[in-house]
């Protein structure tokens, strides 16, 4: 546990840590874009229950390691266990399915339809998702829909939207839109939720309503994997922070070790 | 008169189902089909060709609705994981192919000689009493379902904008697009209990179209407001939200096309006995921009607005086939390439004012991401 901030570029082997089974760890993931190498051979891991950082700066390949994760972009190499199964031959919308959920750096709500119906699209399973099921189901698929709307609600309340539950989601600000994004994630009762940003344009009070429905949520058994730039956000939330400059890992440890970890600091201070 | 007003009925409600379709696969999924008119083709000539070969209608017309689902899934599976104009492109060139087939496989479709005297749905049918009775109870059955369902969208929206700006009063605009489709519907009725008591084939034709669109409609509808329609809007705007969420949109949009071009199947055979006569150039890449207008006219992903366009687009076509001519400012020739110009005006107008359709919504804008 002592060197655990120690840089980990080259091999990225993962030290397993016996207390606490990983729910999610990836290995050797590397992608270019072009001639870009925007990640190489990286390596992370998610403990199950945790809340963990991940952090870097700008263009250090963070945002992509997501989109490698969930498979929104196919990685040129490396591997992905989550809940000890192998994802990437998976399409993504089975990886959500299986319970790894990704929210976007730019939140994307769909503006055309209700707040309350961006809830409802995050519900699993529906009877109503079949096209002969919404025929021949209806008591069945309005049972479900009203348990959906339920939950929803009791979401929406939680973060302060279930006032505008009627409104276009188009009608929201962007910190609210972050709101809504969060509150969708959770409507698919995931397993982990990977957070892009959820604090960047979001005045101050609303970041401090993030932060404790993130420790909630967190306690009541999600697990999180945030990308933040605001340190006070990720130093007060995480049990562990993994550090990404130029597309390679630097370090990963405990908020006190990455804090005082030179490494980090010039790779911050350096760009 | 009457018989006018049936063919009016007729050609809005084989029109209003063929853009149902187009309005599953483009108002609510945002897929840009440009050659909706295929679907049509393949319904029209497999009801027609099954039948003549002794097939009773319904299962003829089934096998038609059945083989454009194949189409869709041909056409949708090799270009719907491409980007969107791929499909726009491929789909207008596939309804050209399957319109040069028709054309030049003569030992199956008789080519540009056409297809005739094929059997026609209540073709030998002789109503007594009885039967006029019961085709008129039929008749005014879907009237009710109309004026229920009627009420039901007017409630819902008045319900939404009360939730949405706070307003108390019943909005006016929502009172006159009530009693304009009373009015329409009466017409409609009236009009088609009189052409019952007279029988003709038109007339049984009518009221089996107009059986067939509430049918269509009400499956439509509801599948519209269900889930399953909102993964479909959801895809629309924005696909990678719903892959986020564990939808599968390749899947979803496949079967949006498949269902799509199977209703438009159903309306190929209609339009084919409502012609008595088939040529392959009944089946012009233009027929698919007739619903193309439809849908934006009426507003897209909206159900009633796709009515309410079909009932224009044929008002606009009869009125101006029938009262341009007698001005002597334009001659036969040029008639037709000028009613399609005031067309192409009206939507430019349209586009610039009302880019959401008649009855379709500001906020859900399908046009222009
Ligand atoms: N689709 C893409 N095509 C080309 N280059 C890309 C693409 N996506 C990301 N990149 C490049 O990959 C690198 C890493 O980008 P990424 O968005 O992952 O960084 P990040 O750590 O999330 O940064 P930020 O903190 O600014 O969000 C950048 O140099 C970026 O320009
Ligand atoms: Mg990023």
């Amino acid at each position: 546990m002592v060197d655990n901030s120690r840089p980990l570029q080259e091999s990225a082997t993962l030290t397993q840590d016996t207390s606490q089974s990983s729910l999610l760890s990836a290995q050797g993931l590397s992608k270019s874009f072009g001639g870009i190498h925007a990640l190489s051979n990286v390596a992370i891991e998610v403990k199950a229950g945790s809340i963990t950082g991940l952090i870097g700066p700008n263009g250090a390949g963070k945002s992509t390691l997501f989109n490698l994760l969930s498979n929104f972009l196919t990685p040129d190499t490396g591997e992905v266990l989550f809940d000890g199964e192998p994802i990437q031959q998976l399409r993504s919308h089975q990886i959500a399915q299986q319970g790894l959920v990704r929210t976007f750096q730019v939140a994307r709500v769909l503006s055309r339809l209700s707040v309350l119906e961006n809830m409802l699209l995050g519900a699993q399973k529906q009877t109503g998702e079949n096209l002969f099921k919404v025929l021949l189901q209806p008591k069945q698929l309005k049972r479900e829909e009203r348990q959906n709307r339920d939950r929803a609600f009791t979401l929406l309340e939680s973060v302060g939207l279930a006032e505008k539950a009627y409104d276009y989601a188009g009608a929201l600000s962007g910190g609210q839109r972050k709101l809504l994004e969060l509150a969708r994630a959770m409507m698919t009762h995931p397993k982990l939720i990977l957070l892009d940003e959820p604090a960047a344009g979001v005045n101050p009070t609303l970041i401090n309503q993030i932060s404790d429905h993130v420790l909630r949520w967190n306690q009541e058994g999600v697990t999180f994997l945030i990308i933040e730039h605001n340190m006070d956000v990720i130093m007060s939330l995480c049990q562990e922070i993994w550090v990404l400059a130029e597309g390679k890992n630097l370090a990963r440890g405990t908020p006190e070790e990455i804090q005082e970890n030179s490494e980090v600091l010039e790779a911050y201070l350096g760009q | 008169m009457v018989n006018y007003f049936v063919f009016l009925t007729i050609s809005t409600g084989i029109f209003a189902i063929f853009a149902l379709g187009l309005n599953i696969q483009w108002g609510y999924t945002g897929l840009i089909n440009f050659g909706h008119v295929a679907f049509m083709t393949i319904g029209a000539y497999t009801t027609i060709l099954l039948s003549m070969q002794g097939v009773p209608l319904l299962i003829a017309v089934i096998a038609g609705s059945l083989l454009a689902i194949v189409l869709g899934l041909l056409v949708g599976f090799s270009t719907l994981r491409l980007r969107e104009d791929y499909l726009a492109i491929v789909t207008i060139g596939v309804s050209e192919l399957l319109r040069l087939i028709a054309q030049n496989e003569e030992w199956l479709t008789q080519g540009t000689f056409g297809l005739q005297n094929y059997p026609l749905p209540l073709g030998e049918f002789n109503p007594n009493w009885l039967s006029k009775g019961i085709m008129i109870a039929i008749l005014s059955a879907i009237a009710l379902f109309a004026v229920w369902q009627l009420k039901q969208g007017i409630q819902g929206e008045f319900q939404t904008r009360k939730q949405r700006q706070k307003i108390a009063r019943f909005p006016l605009d929502l009172g006159i697009w009530g009693i304009l489709a009373i009015i329409l519907g009466g017409i409609i009725y009236f009009n088609g209990v009189i052409a019952l008591v007279n029988y003709t084939y038109k007339a049984g034709l009518m009221l089996l179209i107009l059986v067939t669109l509430t049918i269509l409609y009400a499956i439509v509808q509801r599948l519209g407001q269900s889930p399953w329609g909102r993964v479909l809007k959801a895809i629309r705007e924005d696909e990678q939200v719903p892959r986020a969420l564990g939808k599968d949109i390749f899947w979803y949009k496949l079967q949006a096309f498949m269902f799509g071009g199977a209703i438009a199947g159903i309306a190929g055979a209609f339009y084919a006995w409502q012609l008595t006569t088939i040529y392959p150039n009944n089946f012009e890449p233009l027929i698919s921009f007739y619903a193309w207008t439809i849908v934006v006219l009426g507003g897209a992903g909206n159900n009633a607005g796709i009515l309410l366009g079909a009932v224009i687009f044929w008002t606009y076509n009869s009125v101006t086939r029938f009262v341009l001519p007698n001005f002597d400012w334009i001659d036969d020739a040029r008639l037709g390439a000028f009613r399609l110009l005031v067309i192409g005006l009206i939507l430019m107008i349209l586009m610039i004012f009302r880019p959401q359709g008649i009855l379709g919504k500001k906020e859900e804008l399908t046009l222009g991401r």
